[in-house]
């Protein structure tokens, strides 16, 4: 859905926020009062726009997929995802929204986030979990590769901008099943 | 945020359009239906929702939220930012005048400046831009019967709209997917014109009137002078204004020419095309040198970079607001639009034409090998939408090759079958029909951009297979007797067999382009190309096995029509020692995906290497999901993780230098130039083999020399220098 800018390597001239790791708390979506929270760091870090339909349609399905990250009170940054048999299928997960804001970056923090997000989806029952991302973003493709996503297909002019995006996938080792077995399955 | 401003708006048009039809009249109760009236129920709804909440239903899915869009919200709603409510409007308010100065010279440096920006429009268009916030943001184009009292205008804009027209077609005609939607989305924009001729005919007429006020501003004697009203109030400036449009009237209808003759059935306009091209790129050189003057006559110099800059002359052009169409756009959100320079749309103009110019040169060669080769080559210069769409309205015309050849006789040529058998009557057998359908579906797809082609090329490969079984299985049961019976060596069997042969090595051509697009696409890691690589080398074994018993085939099956009168069998004998070029031209591309695929093998297995540890799941999964679609069609058969896991774990630094494959690669490319002395493309392709294997195998000493001693103090790296898709080694001491 979204070209993801975490850790992406951007000039800023907003300093870089020095804290400790263990200074972080995470929490799980806990309701409304989140929602504007969230609204506003994707609104300020993301290219593309999405209504309030869009971010109700996630957080209130699917409040537990959702996280926040806080330093100190202040909302840093926050991942939006969803769950669903896909064409009948398979069972998918997919990431709508990862944010983490400048300052911010490049601490594990959207490591940490998105992590919580796909242990539950693994968790729930999930075959699989998917996103986009801008073909431009390395730093988002590099912290999905290191968790073990395949740059499956490239989306010609995804975005509203114009840029292509890459479909990123992860697939949880099916272990009850033989890759023989497996491959007979997907016939 | 009040009510009003997060009413959803629904993409859809049938909601709207269901909302002002008596429903109850027209949709009847039925026996399990019955009708309820809502409102005071919705009523209870409103009072109790607060601003932004929405009641969820089961059908409002991502599609249905992504679809809304809040009204009033700069960043969505695309009505937000216009400037006027119409064209009429923007009309009132002086933003496209007619005549657009009073003053000649002013109203030809206008014109000139509109010219312009229409061409940098036209090519953001082509670069995948919607054409009304393009082109038709072109107040002048959207009232064509203004532009009547200026016939130099006028007929540009005609011209302008005949060939957007001509364009839209041609594109939706392919219907090359992905991207043609918003390229041909023309709703509520005026392109029917006057139909061509009359927009051919008035540009001559103004044309041939430019041309004599060209020559009397040149000619010497006053008198000439004085029966021709000049352009223009400047006399000085008269020869450079009629120069500087001549050739963009010029190259307007050359260009729209070259449209013309491309579209013509069967290929017969593309010698013709060809000369259009060279005088729409004279003219397009032209034009651009027309920049050096008009710059000079922009008074008070150009504040606009020459990056930015939309016109030759620099100035801004007059008529033109991009917000006017914005309520006639998709509803969707509004898409930024970068513009492109002048420079880059003359630029991009240049690339089209030289594009369509590679397309008209071709021979359509009636061979299916020799034209995959042609459009592999066509795409490796990335063309665009436009010059894809020719090409794919080229192949394919009519259901068959060219809109000339059916596809059986292109399947039994390709199958190395006699010219007697495209007659056959197996080919009203059904699944030989489906095999046509798969060609003719190939050759749409190897011309569309390279991301969609490789997923469909992908996704082909099963149909290619399911159609190989039920061949298979056709030629076993039904015409196994017919063989057996008759021993007719020209018989359905033998044709079947043939096909069969040559549709294996098909759909494993499609599998390795399939492959290397990935690298080009980018969609491999550098901790993938390990296992792509061996993949790659087990496709590539197959392909050249393949693609040898076809040739085998074909040549016994020549020889044996020539012996027929001959009975001369000399020639067959020494084939087994004989392996044709385009075989060993795969095998010298075999011996390099294997040196590549041992080098990293040994890299992995001596230092732990390219090796990354993923917490959710492992290697197996992300093999899995890149060769999934090659696995489901057997592609090829019996290849698992597990024979790749086993098959790489044995490399060393100390085994894999000897055979050094990349030495082999090396050689045979070397001996492989003399075979293709006239192909120019394969030629610069074993060039570049050569220079892959040539670096690798350097690497490769290096690496397993010091690796043996210390194999901490290296650090190797792949990178594409000499080839797209094959990697080079580089070492560094770490």
């Amino acid at each position: 859905m979204e070209g993801e800018r975490a850790e992406e390597a951007e000039k800023s001239k907003e300093e870089k926020a020095i804290f400790d790791a263990s200074e972080i708390e995470y929490v799980s979506y806990a309701g409304e009062h989140h929602l504007p929270l969230i609204m506003s760091l994707v609104d300020q870090e993301l290219s593309e726009p999405y209504s309030i339909f869009t971010y109700r349609y996630f957080v209130y399905l699917w409040p537990q997929l959702c996280f926040l990250a806080f330093h100190r009170g202040r909302c840093v940054g926050t991942v939006v995802c969803k769950m669903g048999e896909h064409r009948n299928t398979t069972f998918r997960g997919y990431i709508a929204m990862l944010v983490v804001i400048n300052p911010y970056r490049g601490k594990g923090i959207a490591t940490e986030l998105v992590t919580r997000s796909i242990r539950v989806m693994m968790e729930s029952g999930c075959e699989e979990v998917t996103l986009e991302a801008e073909v431009t973003n390395k730093g988002a493709l590099a912290l999905y590769g290191r968790l073990g996503f395949i740059r499956a297909k490239r989306l010609f002019r995804y975005y509203l901008n114009g840029v292509d995006a890459f479909r990123l996938k992860l697939r949880f080792p099916q272990l009850d099943m033989h890759p023989a077995y497996i491959a007979v399955q997907n016939e | 945020m009040d009510w009003n401003s997060t009413l959803a708006e629904q993409a859809e048009p049938s909601m709207s359009r269901r909302s002002s039809l008596p429903l109850s009249s027209t949709i009847p109760a039925s026996p399990n239906t019955v009708w309820v009236d809502a409102t005071p129920l919705l009523q209870a709804a409103c009072t109790d929702l607060l601003d932004g909440e929405l009641i969820h239903g089961e059908n409002f899915n991502l599609f249905a939220a992504m679809s809304a869009l809040e009204i009033m919200d700069p960043k969505m709603d695309s009505g937000m930012i216009c400037k006027y409510y119409s064209v009429d409007e923007a009309i009132e308010d002086g933003v496209g005048p007619v005549p657009i100065s009073f003053d000649r010279t002013t109203d030809v440096q206008c014109t000139l400046d509109i010219m312009d920006h229409l061409l940098a429009c036209e090519a953001t268009w082509h670069k995948g831009h919607s054409l009304a916030q393009t082109v038709f943001s072109c107040i002048y184009l959207l009232r064509p019967e203004r532009t009547v009292p200026s016939p130099i205008l006028h007929s540009y804009c005609k011209i302008i709209r005949a060939t957007c027209k001509a364009i839209v077609s041609v594109v939706s005609d392919a219907r090359t997917h992905e991207e043609e939607d918003l390229f041909t989305m023309a709703y509520g924009l005026p392109l029917d014109g006057d139909g061509d001729e009359k927009s051919l005919s008035l540009l001559n007429a103004v044309e041939e009137n430019l041309c004599r006020q060209l020559r009397a501003c040149k000619a010497q004697s006053s008198r000439r002078k004085q029966d021709m009203e000049p352009l223009q109030s400047d006399i000085d400036m008269e020869e450079g204004y009629c120069k500087a449009l001549l050739c963009r009237l010029r190259f307007r209808k050359h260009f729209f020419h070259v449209l013309a003759c491309m579209r013509r059935p069967q290929g017969k306009g593309l010698e013709l095309a060809r000369k259009h091209i060279a005088s729409s790129i004279s003219e397009l050189e032209c034009i651009r040198k027309s920049a050096d003057f008009l710059i000079s006559t922009a008074s008070g110099g150009c504040s606009i970079g020459i990056e930015d800059r939309t016109t030759a002359s620099g100035r801004q052009p007059i008529g033109f607001d991009a917000s006017l169409n914005s309520r006639v756009s998709a509803p969707a959100p509004p898409r930024s639009i970068k513009m492109l320079s002048w420079n880059k749309a003359i630029e991009y103009f240049e690339k089209l034409l030289r594009d369509l110019d590679f397309i008209c040169s071709y021979s359509l060669d009636p061979s299916l090998e020799v034209l995959l080769r042609f459009v592999t080559q066509f795409q490796s210069s990335r063309p665009d939408l436009v010059a894809r769409s020719h090409l794919q309205l080229l192949l394919v015309q009519e259901g068959r090759l060219y809109g000339r050849d059916p596809m059986f006789a292109v399947i039994t040529r390709a199958a190395g079958l006699p010219e007697t058998t495209k007659n056959h009557d197996i080919q009203r057998y059904e699944s030989v029909m489906q095999l046509g359908q798969l060609v003719i579906n190939m050759l749409k797809i190897v011309c569309t951009n390279t991301a969609w082609q490789r997923r469909k090329l992908g996704k082909s490969l099963q149909d290619w297979r399911v159609i190989y079984v039920q061949l298979e299985l056709a030629f076993t049961n039904k015409f196994g007797e017919v063989l057996a019976a008759s021993k007719d060596e020209n018989g359905v069997a033998r044709v079947v067999k043939q096909i069969l042969i040559w549709l294996e090595e098909q759909a494993y051509w499609i599998a390795f382009r399939f492959l290397m697009l990935g690298f080009e696409l980018e969609l491999y890691s550098p901790s993938e190309f390990f296992m792509v690589y061996w993949y790659l080398y087990a496709v590539l074994v197959k392909l050249a096995e393949k693609t040898d018993s076809r040739m085998e085939i074909t040549e016994i099956t020549a020889a044996k029509r020539k012996g027929k009168k001959r009975k001369d069998s000399s020639k067959d004998v020494g084939r087994e020692t004989r392996i044709p070029p385009a075989v060993r031209f795969l095998q010298c591309q075999i011996h390099l995906v294997e040196g590549l695929t041992l080098l990293h093998a040994a890299l992995r297995n001596e230092m732990a290497a390219l090796h990354s540890l993923t917490p959710f799941n492992s290697e197996q999964e992300i093999f899995l999901q890149h060769f999934e679609l090659l696995q489901k069609a057997c592609i090829p058969e019996q290849i698992t993780y597990h024979s790749f896991k086993e098959s790489t774990s044995y490399a060393r630094f100390s085994n894999i230098a000897t055979p050094n494959c990349f030495q082999q690669a090396q050689k045979m490319a070397k001996e492989l130039r003399s075979s293709f002395s006239n192909d120019h493309d394969r030629l610069a392709e074993l060039r570049r083999l050569e220079q892959v294997a040539e670096h690798n195998s350097v690497a490769m000493n290096v690496i397993c020399q010091l690796g043996a001693v210390e194999p901490n103090s290296l650090k190797v790296s792949f990178e594409f220098v000499h080839h797209p898709c094959y990697a080079t080694a580089v070492v560094r001491r770490a």
